[in-house]
């Protein structure tokens, strides 16, 4: 898919057009040469404070722990933070394209891109990928959170997880959030629920990253040890 | 021997033989769980049928398409005061919902619950016959059968049918002389026993919030609320659960049956407050 230089006022992210300014016919989808091996958890929701997100840092490989400290929410500007499910090659060439494309679009209109435009641009762009993205930025319009998939799918909304280990958070977060949290108590539901979703999916673990963006931009937490977790509550349990 | 040829009497096996044709063992034609299998071939299936095969081409795409009912919620644990044990009443034919007020507890007798997730009709079937062995092992031998055997009975079971596309996933759970006894028994075979179990596409739901909120200490009451919110989520989440959370608590003395809780009252309750 290509993207072509912006010629009019309209969204530079505009997918090419077929005649009658249909989009053309989707290619067939191309066989993959081998079996894909993803899994993670990763986490994001709206509340009072702006938009968190949390995943883990496990990149999986079938069986192998292919690396225990990987990276699985990227800014790509000030204010927008992505987070990327599924193959990280993927995930991690649509987010530097998408960041190049909304540097530039900064640099051309003189103000940056809404998360909603990004989203747009973000499926447009992702054709033949496999993965989840979440967008989560507080723009002019206040915080906003985008679900972008790579078959397409582009929904908006106010908590989404996504990963082989998100039905596990899935549970955590809809007990626990609430619009009217503290940054501290959002901070603790994420934290919990990317903890037990790492404790029960083999796919997802090692360690937990926290991100809260505000419409000063965002901030990343220390990146934390679930294994600590674990002992601080065995030891609570005192088993 | 002497006593033998003189009084006339012979011996059993050639009695037997008289009676039965050779190599039928049994008078009935019934399978007999408690040998396992060792003795004789076990299996009540017909020569010449082959269920696996015959399954798979039911669910083939643009053929006749028979959805076996997978979903369900189910899950079970042990704490300090005996063990919960939680479920939702949801029945599924594909996409078809076939009732949401089914019990998918089986109370096997005062002291043995058994749930079933999976195939409605193999868990309702099975564990019945395995009510009936449990029952007859009671008149047998003047003592209740312990959690551990009844949940070794279910699973001989499934291992004498392996591969012919038997589909349970169930827990049994109970109460005997070793205290508060929790299995979990599925078509495979597989047998674990363990302090915390969940099953059905809805389980890893369940998983989460369970997990989160146990405590080997708590009070009844926060268990009772544990196992509602472990099924509540899971059926938000989870199309294939729904209608209301049927708990059962297994005390000492047996088990009570503590509520039957609408889920979508359950889940407004505790979404107050969200967007």
């Amino acid at each position: 898919v290509l993207i072509r230089p912006a010629s009019s006022q309209e969204s530079v992210l505009q997918p090419p057009c077929g005649p009658a300014g249909l989009p053309p016919a989707a290619s067939q989808t191309v066989p993959l040469p081998f079996p894909m091996s993803h899994g993670t958890t990763t986490l994001a929701f709206l509340f009072q404070g702006g938009v968190l997100a949390a995943a883990d840092t496990r990149s999986s490989c079938s069986g192998l722990v292919a690396c225990p400290a990987s990276q699985k929410i990227r800014p790509i500007h000030s204010h927008l933070v992505g987070t990327t499910s599924g193959t990280s090659a993927d995930c991690a060439l649509w987010k530097r394209i998408l960041s190049r494309e909304l540097r530039l679009y900064q640099l051309r209109h003189g103000r940056r891109l809404s998360t909603s435009g990004a989203g747009g641009g973000a499926s447009a762009d992702l054709g033949g990928t496999s993965g989840g993205l979440q967008k989560a930025s507080p723009s002019s319009s206040g915080p906003g959170l985008w679900y972008v998939c790579s078959d397409g799918t582009r929904l908006r909304g106010s908590l989404f997880s996504v990963g082989s280990g998100s039905p596990y958070a899935y549970s955590i977060l809809d007990q626990g959030v609430r619009w009217g949290l503290t940054v501290e108590e959002a901070t603790s539901v994420a934290r919990e629920a990317v903890y037990r979703a790492a404790h029960r999916d083999a796919w997802s673990g090692n360690c937990v990253d926290v991100y809260h963006v505000t419409s000063k931009g965002w901030t990343r937490r220390k990146r934390e040890d679930l294994k600590e977790e674990y002992y601080r509550e065995k030891g609570r349990q005192g088993r | 021997m002497a006593l033998f040829q003189v009084s006339g009497l012979k011996s059993f096996a050639e009695l037997r033989e008289q009676i039965l044709p050779a190599r039928q063992t049994h008078l009935f034609d019934r399978t007999n769980h408690y040998n396992f299998g060792t003795k004789t071939q076990e299996f009540a299936v017909p020569l010449g049928v082959d269920p696996s095969g015959f399954l798979g081409t039911c669910s083939r795409d643009g053929g006749v398409s028979i959805d076996l009912n997978h979903g369900t919620t189910t899950l079970a644990f042990k704490f300090r005061h005996g063990v919960i044990v939680a479920v939702d009443s949801r029945a599924s034919a594909g996409r078809y919902l076939a009732s949401n007020d089914v019990n998918k507890v089986i109370e096997i007798n005062p002291y043995l619950l058994g749930t079933m997730s999976g195939s409605a009709a193999d868990c309702q079937y099975w564990e019945r016959l395995l009510a009936k062995e449990c029952r007859l092992y009671r008149l047998r031998s003047n003592h209740r059968i312990s959690v551990a055997a009844a949940s070794k009975l279910l699973c001989n079971m499934m291992l004498g049918y392996r591969g012919m596309g038997l589909s349970m996933g169930s827990m049994i759970c109970g109460w005997d002389k070793e205290g508060p006894g929790l299995y979990y028994v599925d078509d495979r075979g597989t047998r674990l026993s363990g302090r915390m179990f969940s099953t059905g596409c809805g389980s890893s739901y369940a998983y989460g919030v369970v997990d989160s909120g146990y405590r080997e200490d708590m009070a009844v009451e926060e268990a009772y609320e544990l196992g509602r919110r472990g099924i509540a989520h899971a059926t938000h989440r989870d199309a294939y659960s729904g209608g209301a959370v049927n708990m059962y608590h297994m005390q000492q003395d047996g088990w009570i049956k503590v509520c039957k809780d609408d889920v979508s009252e359950l889940i407004h309750r505790y979404r107050k407050g969200m967007f």
